[in-house]
C-alpha cells in the first residue's frame, strides 16, 4: 500500500500528516530484521506451519475475548488480533473488525522507521498507540504492538488493536462529536514503549490511564492486551524452535505471495477502468447541518488497483479520518469482495493496491484536524462508498468475479453511547453496539441477510438485553426487527436492521451522549434500488412510560407514547434523560439492488404474508397488487407497474431521440437495467436491458442517454421525510430511467449545486487508460 | 445380570452389553433411519444370539436398558420436529430471529466465516408467525415491573395455538430466570387449557442469562419434545413387549443417563448427546485404570472430537450450536474438528502446498479405496497407501478396500505436489495429526495444563490407527485404547455404564467478600441449588441409592462478563465456603493467566452455581481377560519418518506386550504400533501404546 507518486513537498511522517510508508522502509543498520528464508519447504510443512501460524493468531483472539472486561470488546468483538512480518506485512488476521489491520501494519512500520534507534525495539518490548496520524483509524482504536525475536534478530510481529471504552476527550466515550480539532479529541498518542524487556512502565501506563474517565476498565482491557500478545508470541516462539526460523519466514511469505497471485488473478478477469462513487454525510459537528462530499475512484490498469479521493471535500470539524482510516476502510471492503476466500491472509492482496489521496480533506485529514468520531461515522461511510465502487468495479468483470460483488455497508455505525451513575453511584459509560445486529446489502446473487451482521466486523455480536439491563441502568422496551419498506427496496432487497427503546431504571436520569439522527439517506442501492434507512435517534420528556407499565401495558410503539419529543440534532450535544424520558433509536434497512419494481411479485407476496412487509407497501413500492387472500393478482400488478412506470418518464427528463438495439443483437449484462453492447469483439456502447435503447457510447456517461427524474430525496416515501431547515430538505435524488420502459438503470444522490458523477469509465481502445 | 447400552448412530447401530463380572460384548446392525426401534431390535437380537440366549431371555436379565438417539439432532437439522409456537415478553418476540446478528456465522467453520457470499441465517424452528408476546416484564433484580393478566394472555396463546395448529408452545420471558412466576403460571394454566400441547418453559429449560440463548433452548426443546416423546414411548413399548422390564435410561449431552419418563419431558438434552457416550465411558474407565487426568479423542469418518476428564470428572461446557443456534445447557464439553478419516486432501493451486479438510468425502462417496466412486485422496487412502490399513483386513475382512483406487487418487494428487506417492499420503497423516493435535493443545493448555501430563484415549473407528500421530505430536505420550476393540463402540458402554444424573442450575449474583449476610446468602443459594437437584432426582424416580451431588460455583471477576471458572464448592456449604471458594478461583486464574492480571480486578463474584446429582450406574468394569498368542504374519508399512519397514500384523490383542513396529488387527478397528513404541494388554482389556520419547522419535 505504498503511495503511487508522493508528492515532494509534503511530508507524509505521521506527524503534520499522515503516514505513508516509502517503498523501502527506513530502519537503522543497528536494528536486525531477520529477513533470511528457506527455498526449500516442502508442501507438508508448508501447511502444517500455515495453519499453526492462522491457529496462534484465532487463539490470540480467544484469549482477548475472555480477559477483556468492556463490553464492547468482549461481547461485540471491537478488536483485533494479527501476525506481521518483521517489516509489519499483514501475514493473518481474525474474523474481528478487518480495517484494525491496517492501523497495526501502519505503526509498526513507523515504529520500525521512528523508534528503532531510540529508545529501540528490543526483546520483551511492546509498544502502544493511538495516533491516528500513525496508524490508528480513531483514539479509541488503541494499538499493543509487540516484536518477536529471535536470538538478536527481529523475527516478526504479533500486536492487536482493542477498542477501549473511554480514553478522554470532550464526550464520555471519545467520540467527540463537538471537536472542531484534535486538541478537542481525546489525546491521541503516538507509540510509546509501554512493555520494556518484559516490564510494564507504571509511570507510562498510568499516564494513559489518567485520560480515561472509566480508568480500570480501559486498565484491564490494556493487560488484557499485553497478555493475549505475550500468549501468541510464545507460541511463535515455539514453532520457530521446532521448525526453524527461515522455515517459518519462508511460509508467512509464501502466504503473502499466495494472496498477491489470487487478487492478480481475479484482476485480470475485470476490465481496465475507473469507476467513481460518491457519499454525503451531515453535520461536521455539533451545531452544524451542512452537507459534506466523499468521494473515492478506481482505476483499475493491468493486475493493479489505484485509489484515490478526488473531489472529497477539505477537511473540517471532527467528520475527518486520516490516511490510515481511508485505507483501511478501503481494503476492508476489497477483501470483504474479492478475497474473502483467503479467511485473513490479506497481505499480499494490499500489495496491489495502491492509493494516491488527495491530503487535506476529510479522508485524508492533516493535523490538526478533529477524527475521534471516526468509528462512529466516517469509518463506515467510506467501507460503505468503498464497496460502492468496489461493486460497480466488479458488475464489469466477468460473471464469476461480478457475483463477488456484496453490496453497500451501512454508512454509519448506527449506536447510541449514554452515561451517568449507576443506583449505587458508580459512573458508567454505556456503547450500545446492538447495530451488530446489523443487516447485508442485496447483492447481484440475491436479497441482503435480515439482521446478518456486517461484512466487515464477521464474528460481531450484538448484546442480549439481559446483559445491558445487568450492566446499565435501563430497562428496555423493545427490540423489534424494522419492517420493510421504501427503505431497502429493490429488485433484491436489503436486509432489515432494528430499532429498540428504553427507559432510565433505578436511576433520576442519565445523558444520551452520542446518537445518530439522519435527516437523508446517505446510501443508494446499487442500479436502481431504493436508498437503505436512515438511521434516527428520538427523545421524549416528560413521558407516560411508567404510568403504561404500572397499568399493565408495555408500550411497544413509539408514537403513542405520551411526552414532548425532543429536537434532535444530527450530531447534537449531550442530551439530559430523566426518569420520566424514553429514547428510541434505530438501526438500519440496507439497500437492495436493482429497481424496485423489477422484484419478482411472489416475493413481495410471500414477505406480506410472513409479516415481513406491511400490506399497503406491496402496491406503493413494488406496484404489487394482492388479492384477498393474499395471492399477486397478476393482471392488476402488471397494470399497476406501468402505471408507475409511465408516470415516472412522465415526470422525467427525456433524452433527445432514443435509438433502440434489434433483439438478436445479444447484450451483456452489467447489473439490473445496464448492460453492454460489443462491436467487433470489444466494448461498444451502454444499452438498457428492458428497452434495449442505446444510452452512450462506452466511452461516454451512460447517463447521458438516460431518462432522468430528479427530485428531493424526501419526496420519495415516508421513510425519507425530513423537517425544513435540516441537512436533508435539499437533498437531491435523480433517477437515471430506461427512456422506453421507465425502468430504473442507477440513482444518484447531490447536495444542490453539485454536478452528477460519471461513474463508470472503461478504458476503451480509442481512449487508452 | 446384564447392563446394555444402544447407540444409534448414521451408520450403525451399536449395542453393548456388559455382565455382572463386567465382561462384555458388542453387536452392531445397520441403522434404520425410518424407523429406529427395528434397527434396534435386530441390534439386540444378534447381541442375544452372540450371547447364546434369545431377545426374550436377554431382555428378561437385564437390569439396566440405557440409549442413546439422535432422534432429536436429526429432527432439527432436518426440520422434522413439531409445530412450535413461540410466547416472549411484550416488545422482544424478534431476539429469536435477530439471533444477536451473529447468526449468519455461528458455528460456521473459520475458513467460512469471513465471506458474506453464500452465508444466510439457518430456516427458523418456529411456524412462521406462531409468536405472541404477552404484557408483563421483570426487572434486572427480579422485581415485576409489569404483572402478568394469565387470563389474557392464556386467551392470546390458545388462540395462536388454534390458528397455527401448533403441538408445542415454548415460553421464554425477560428475566424468567430470576424469577419465574410468569413462566410458571402460564405452564399451570395451559396445563388445563391445553392439554394435548408440550409447554417448555425457559425458567426449567436453560435458566441461564441471556433471553437468545435462553429462548433457543426452549424452542428447541418444544420442538423435539413431541418427536421425542413419540420415539421413546414407542420404543419402551416395544422393549416392554419384547420382555424388558426395567425402565430404559436415555443418554444426555451432559454424559449422564436418565429414565425415558423424564428424558421426554426435557427432551433438549438428547440434542448433540452422540458424542457424549463415549467420553462418558472414558470416564468409568479412566477411574478403573486410575487415569487422573484424560484426553479423550474420537476418530470418526468425518470429525475428530475431543473432551478431557479430570480428576475422574469430564469437563463440562454451557454453550452449544446446532445449525448456527446457539444455546446453553451443562453438556459435556466436546469440541470438533473436521479431521476423520473420509477429510479431503487436495492441491492448494495458489501456495502450491497440501491442504487437508475441512471438506470430508463424508459416508457417500467415501475415501477411494471404498470404491463406492470416491476419486479424491482422504485420509483414510493414505492409511491405505502407507500399508496402515491393509485392504483385505479391514473391520475383520468384512469390507475389503480397493487399494488401486486409493493409489491412483493419491498419484493424481501427488504429481500436483511433486512429492512421491508416499510422501504424499504421510503428509496427509501429518497435516491431519497436526490439526487434531492442535485442538488436543488448546483445550488442555486453555486450562493451564500441560498436555504431556495427560494421557490419551483413542477410540471411534479411525482413532486407533492415528493416535500414534497425533498423540505424539500433541506432546502426549501414553495411550490407551480402552476396551481394545471395544473402542469402536465405546459410545455404546458409556451409555451402559453412565450414571443417572440430573443437573440444576441457578443463576444468583453474589459479590466477594462473603462475609456476614452475604456469606449467608451464599450458604442459602448452595442449599437451594442442592435440594432443587436432588428434587429433580426424586421426580425422575431415580433417588434409590447413593445420592451423590456435587457443586460448582460458576466465578469471575465481575468486570469480566464473558469469562467463567468453575470452581468446586465443598459440601455441605459453611461459614468458611466463601473464604476457599475464593482462594480456588484465585489458585485456577492465576494458573491459567499468570498473576500479573488478578491484582487489577475489583472484586469476584459468583454468578451462578451449577449442582449435579447422580446415582452412579455401578456397572462393573472389565475383568482381564488372555490375549491370543498366535504368531503374527508380517507386511510393509510407511512409517513417517523410518520409511517402508517390515512390520508384524497381529490378528486380535496380543497376550503381553508388543514392539514396534507392529500393527493389531481387531475386528472392528486396527492399532497401529510405531517404530520403538511398545504395546501392552492391559488388565481390563485396554491396550496401551507407549511412544517413544521425543529424542528417541525419528523427527
Amino acid at each position: 500500500m505504498n503511495r503511487a507518486d508522493a508528492a515532494p513537498a509534503i511530508a507524509w511522517d505521521g506527524v503534520q500528516r499522515g503516514y505513508v510508508p516509502g517503498e523501502t522502509l527506513h530502519v537503522p543498520a543497528s536494528m536486525r530484521l531477520h529477513t533470511a528464508s528457506s527455498d526449500e519447504v516442502d508442501p507438508v510443512t508448508f501447511e502444517v506451519v500455515r495453519y499453526s501460524l492462522m491457529d496462534i493468531n484465532l487463539e490470540h483472539g480467544r484469549t482477548l475475548q475472555r480477559l477483556c472486561v468492556s463490553p464492547v470488546t468482549m461481547i461485540t468483538r471491537d478488536f483485533q488480533p494479527s501476525v506481521l512480518t518483521q517489516d509489519g506485512d499483514l501475514v493473518f488476521l481474525g474474523p474481528y473488525l478487518q480495517y484494525f489491520s491496517t492501523c497495526q501494519s501502519l505503526t509498526i512500520k513507523w515504529i520500525l522507521e521512528n523508534r528503532a534507534e531510540d529508545p529501540g525495539i528490543e526483546p520483551g518490548d511492546m509498544y502502544v498507540s493511538n495516533d491516528p496520524y500513525v496508524g490508528a483509524p480513531h483514539q479509541p482504536d488503541t494499538a499493543v504492538l509487540a516484536p518477536v525475536f529471535i536470538g538478536d534478530e527481529l523475527f516478526c510481529w504479533v500486536s492487536n488493536v482493542l477498542h477501549h471504552s473511554d480514553v478522554g476527550g470532550s464526550v464520555m466515550g471519545s467520540f467527540c462529536v463537538d471537536a472542531t480539532d484534535m486538541f478537542l479529541d481525546p489525546p491521541a498518542f503516538p507509540p510509546f514503549k509501554l512493555v520494556s524487556r518484559g516490564r510494564v512502565r507504571p509511570d507510562l501506563e498510568q499516564m494513559f490511564l489518567r485520560q480515561s474517565r472509566v480508568p480500570t476498565n480501559v486498565h484491564m482491557d490494556l493487560r488484557a492486551a499485553i497478555s493475549a500478545n505475550l500468549v501468541a508470541a510464545d507460541k511463535v516462539t515455539t514453532l520457530v524452535e521446532r521448525y526453524g526460523a527461515d522455515v517459518v519466514k519462508s511460509v508467512m511469505n509464501r502466504v503473502l505471495d499466495a494472496g498477491e497471485r489470487t487478487v492478480v488473478e481475479r484482476l485480470r478477469r475485470i476490465p481496465d477502468g475507473t469507476w467513481t462513487h460518491r457519499l454525503y454525510a451531515e453535520a461536521a459537528r455539533t451545531g452544524d447541518d451542512a452537507t459534506y462530499a466523499y468521494r473515492v475512484r478506481v482505476r483499475k490498469t493491468g493486475e493493479h488497483l489505484y485509489v484515490d479521493n478526488r473531489g472529497t471535500d477539505p477537511q473540517t470539524g471532527s467528520i475527518n479520518v486520516t490516511y490510515a482510516g481511508f485505507v483501511g476502510a478501503f481494503l476492508a471492503a476489497l477483501t470483504a469482495s474479492l478475497t474473502a476466500d483467503l479467511a485473513g491472509a490479506y497481505g499480499g492482496v494490499y500489495r496491489r493496491v495502491h492509493f494516491d489521496l488527495e491530503p487535506g480533506t476529510l479522508s485524508c485529514a492533516d493535523f490538526p484536524a478533529a477524527v475521534s468520531p471516526a468509528g462512529m461515522y466516517t469509518m463506515e461511510t467510506l467501507i460503505s462508498l468503498s464497496s460502492t465502487v468496489i461493486g460497480k468495479m466488479l458488475a464489469c468483470a466477468e460473471p464469476e468475479i461480478a457475483r463477488l460483488a456484496i453490496g453497500p455497508a451501512h454508512p454509519a455505525f448506527y449506536a447510541l453511547i449514554a452515561g451517568g451513575a449507576t443506583a449505587d453511584g458508580t459512573p458508567f459509560i454505556a456503547t450500545n453496539a446492538d447495530n451488530m445486529i446489523g443487516s447485508l446489502a442485496a447483492s447481484p446473487a440475491g436479497d441482503g441477510v435480515d439482521f446478518g451482521g456486517h461484512f466487515w466486523i464477521p464474528e460481531g455480536t450484538a448484546s442480549n438485553i439481559e446483559e445491558l439491563e445487568l450492566l446499565w441502568p435501563m430497562l428496555f422496551l423493545y427490540r423489534r426487527a424494522l419492517s420493510s419498506g421504501a427503505d431497502g427496496a429493490g429488485r433484491y432487497r436489503g436486509g432489515r436492521g432494528f430499532r429498540e427503546a428504553a427507559i432510565p431504571w433505578t436511576v433520576p436520569g442519565l445523558g444520551a451522549a452520542v446518537y445518530v439522527d439522519e435527516s437523508f439517506p446517505k446510501v443508494v442501492g446499487p442500479f436502481g434500488a431504493n436508498p437503505g434507512s436512515m438511521g434516527h435517534f428520538r427523545l421524549k420528556h416528560g413521558s407516560d412510560v411508567r404510568d403504561s407499565l404500572a397499568a399493565g401495558r408495555v408500550p411497544l410503539d413509539f408514537e403513542e407514547i405520551d411526552g414532548a419529543e425532543a429536537a434532535i440534532e444530527a450530531k447534537g450535544p449531550a442530551l439530559m434523560v430523566a426518569a420520566d424520558g424514553v429514547w428510541e433509536w434505530t438501526g438500519a434497512n440496507a439497500p437492495g439492488f436493482g429497481d424496485p419494481l423489477a422484484r419478482e411479485p411472489e416475493r413481495v407476496a410471500a414477505e406480506v404474508a410472513a409479516g415481513v412487509l406491511p400490506d399497503s407497501d406491496a402496491a406503493r413500492v413494488y406496484g404489487v397488487v394482492l388479492g384477498s387472500s393474499g395471492q399477486v393478482d397478476g393482471t392488476a400488478t402488471a397494470g399497476r407497474r406501468d402505471e408507475l412506470l409511465a408516470g415516472r418518464l412522465m415526470a422525467a427528463t427525456l433524452p433527445d431521440g432514443i435509438e433502440t438495439m434489434p433483439e438478436d443483437i445479444p447484450l451483456h449484462p452489467l447489473g439490473g437495467e445496464l448492460a453492454i453492447v460489443e462491436r467487433d469483439g470489444e466494448p461498444a456502447w451502454f444499452v438498457t436491458v428492458s428497452g434495449r435503447v442505446l444510452l452512450a457510447p462506452i466511452s461516454a456517461n451512460f447517463k447521458d442517454g438516460c431518462a432522468v427524474l430528479e427530485r428531493p430525496v424526501r419526496q420519495l416515501g415516508p421513510e425519507f421525510a425530513t423537517q425544513e431547515g435540516r441537512a436533508g430538505w435539499t437533498v437531491r435524488y435523480r433517477e437515471y430511467l430506461c427512456p422506453l420502459t421507465g425502468r430504473r438503470i442507477d440513482t444518484e444522490l447531490v447536495r444542490e449545486g453539485d454536478q452528477p458523477l460519471h461513474d463508470i469509465v472503461l478504458a476503451t481502445a480509442e481512449a487508452p487508460r | 445380570m446384564y447392563y446394555i447400552g444402544v447407540d444409534i448412530g448414521g451408520t450403525f447401530t451399536d449395542c453393548v452389553l456388559v455382565d455382572q463380572l463386567g465382561n462384555h460384548r458388542t453387536a452392531k446392525a445397520l441403522s434404520t433411519k425410518d424407523d429406529p426401534v427395528s434397527g434396534v431390535l435386530s441390534g439386540l437380537d444378534r447381541l442375544a444370539e452372540a450371547e447364546g440366549i434369545d431377545l426374550p431371555t436377554l431382555l428378561a436379565r437385564t437390569t439396566r436398558f440405557g440409549h442413546g438417539t439422535t432422534i432429536g439432532t436429526n429432527a432439527v437439522l432436518e426440520r422434522q420436529g413439531g409445530r412450535i409456537g413461540l410466547v416472549a415478553t411484550a416488545g422482544h418476540r424478534d431476539a429469536l430471529s435477530m439471533m444477536r446478528g451473529a447468526g449468519r456465522v455461528a458455528g460456521r467453520p473459520i475458513e467460512q466465516v469471513f465471506s458474506v457470499h453464500g452465508s444466510r441465517l439457518p430456516e427458523p424452528i418456529t411456524v412462521p408467525g406462531a409468536v405472541v408476546e404477552v404484557h408483563e416484564r421483570i426487572d434486572a433484580s427480579g422485581t415485576v415491573v409489569v404483572a402478568l393478566d394469565t387470563e389474557t394472555a392464556v386467551k392470546d396463546i390458545t388462540r395462536l395455538i388454534a390458528e397455527h395448529r401448533l403441538d408445542s408452545i415454548a415460553i421464554a420471558l425477560l428475566w424468567s430466570f430470576a424469577n419465574a412466576r410468569h413462566e410458571q403460571a402460564l405452564v399451570e394454566a395451559l396445563t388445563d387449557a391445553a392439554p394435548d400441547v408440550f409447554v417448555s418453559s425457559s425458567a426449567v429449560v436453560s435458566p441461564r442469562l441471556g433471553e437468545y440463548e435462553r429462548t433457543v433452548a426452549t424452542v428447541l426443546n418444544g420442538y423435539v419434545g413431541p418427536v421425542c416423546s413419540r420415539y421413546l414411548g414407542r420404543l419402551a413399548e416395544r422393549l416392554a413387549a419384547a420382555g424388558l422390564t426395567e425402565p430404559m435410561l436415555v443418554m444426555q449431552s451432559s454424559g449422564g443417563v436418565l429414565p425415558a419418563a423424564t428424558a421426554a419431558a426435557t427432551p433438549l438434552g438428547t440434542i448433540d448427546s452422540g458424542p457424549a457416550g463415549g467420553l462418558t465411558g472414558v470416564a468409568t474407565l479412566a477411574r478403573a485404570h486410575g487415569h487422573d487426568r484424560v484426553v479423550a479423542t474420537d476418530m470418526g469418518g468425518t470429525s475428530f472430537d475431543i473432551g478431557l476428564v479430570i480428576d475422574g470428572k469430564p469437563v463440562m461446557a454451557e454453550d452449544n450450536v446446532i445449525d448456527q443456534y446457539t444455546y446453553r445447557l451443562p453438556r459435556l464439553d466436546l469440541r470438533t474438528v473436521a479431521s476423520g478419516g473420509g477429510t479431503l486432501a487436495r492441491f492448494d493451486e495458489a501456495t502450491g502446498s497440501l491442504r487437508v479438510g475441512p471438506q470430508s468425502a463424508g459416508a457417500q462417496p467415501g475415501p477411494a479405496c471404498y470404491g463406492r466412486g470416491g476419486t479424491e485422496p482422504t485420509v483414510t487412502d493414505a492409511d491405505v497407501v502407507l500399508g496402515l490399513l491393509r485392504p483385505e483386513a479391514f473391520l475383520g475382512g468384512r469390507m475389503p478396500l480397493d487399494r488401486d483406487a486409493a493409489v491412483e487418487a493419491m498419484s493424481r494428487l501427488a504429481e500436483q505436489l511433486g512429492l512421491s506417492v508416499e510422501h504424499t499420503a504421510a503428509g496427509i497423516l501429518e497435516i491431519n495429526n497436526m490439526r487434531a493435535a492442535s485442538l488436543v493443545r488448546q483445550q488442555t493448555l486453555e486450562r493451564g495444563h500441560d498436555p504431556r501430563e495427560y494421557v490419551l484415549y483413542a477410540y471411534g473407528g479411525a482413532g486407533p490407527v492415528h493416535a500414534f500421530g497425533y498423540a505424539a505430536e500433541s506432546g502426549v505420550r501414553e495411550v490407551v485404547i480402552p476396551l481394545g476393540d471395544g473402542a469402536s463402540t465405546l459410545s455404546a458402554y458409556g451409555i451402559a455404564s453412565g450414571d443417572v444424573v440430573v443437573y440444576r442450575e441457578l443463576e444468583r449474583g453474589l459479590l466477594a467478600p462473603f462475609e456476614g449476610e452475604r456469606a449467608e446468602a451464599l450458604a442459602a443459594a448452595v442449599a437451594e441449588v442442592e435440594a432443587a437437584a436432588r428434587a429433580d432426582l426424586r421426580w425422575a424416580g431415580s433417588d434409590a441409592g447413593d445420592v451423590v451431588v456435587q457443586v460448582d460455583a460458576l466465578m469471575r471477576y465481575r468486570e469480566q462478563l464473558m469469562h467463567r471458572l468453575e470452581i468446586p464448592v465443598p459440601l455441605p456449604a459453611g461459614p468458611d465456603t466463601g473464604a476457599r471458594l475464593l482462594a480456588g478461583f484465585d489458585g485456577e486464574y492465576v494458573r491459567r493467566y499468570g498473576s500479573g492480571g488478578t491484582a487489577m480486578f475489583e472484586s469476584v463474584e459468583v454468578f451462578a452455581f451449577r449442582a449435579r446429582a447422580s446415582v452412579p450406574a455401578g456397572v462393573p468394569t472389565p475383568e482381564p481377560v488372555g490375549g491370543h498368542t498366535h504368531p503374527p504374519e508380517t507386511t510393509d508399512v510407511y512409517w513417517p519418518g523410518s520409511g517402508w519397514t517390515a512390520t508384524d500384523v497381529h490378528h486380535g490383542a496380543p497376550a503381553g506386550s508388543v514392539c514396534g513396529p507392529a500393527l493389531i488387527e481387531l475386528s472392528h478397528t486396527t492399532i497401529a504400533v510405531p517404530p520403538r513404541a511398545l504395546l501392552v494388554s492391559g488388565a481390563r482389556n485396554e491396550l496401551r501404546l507407549q511412544l517413544p520419547t521425543p529424542e528417541e522419535s525419528p523427527r
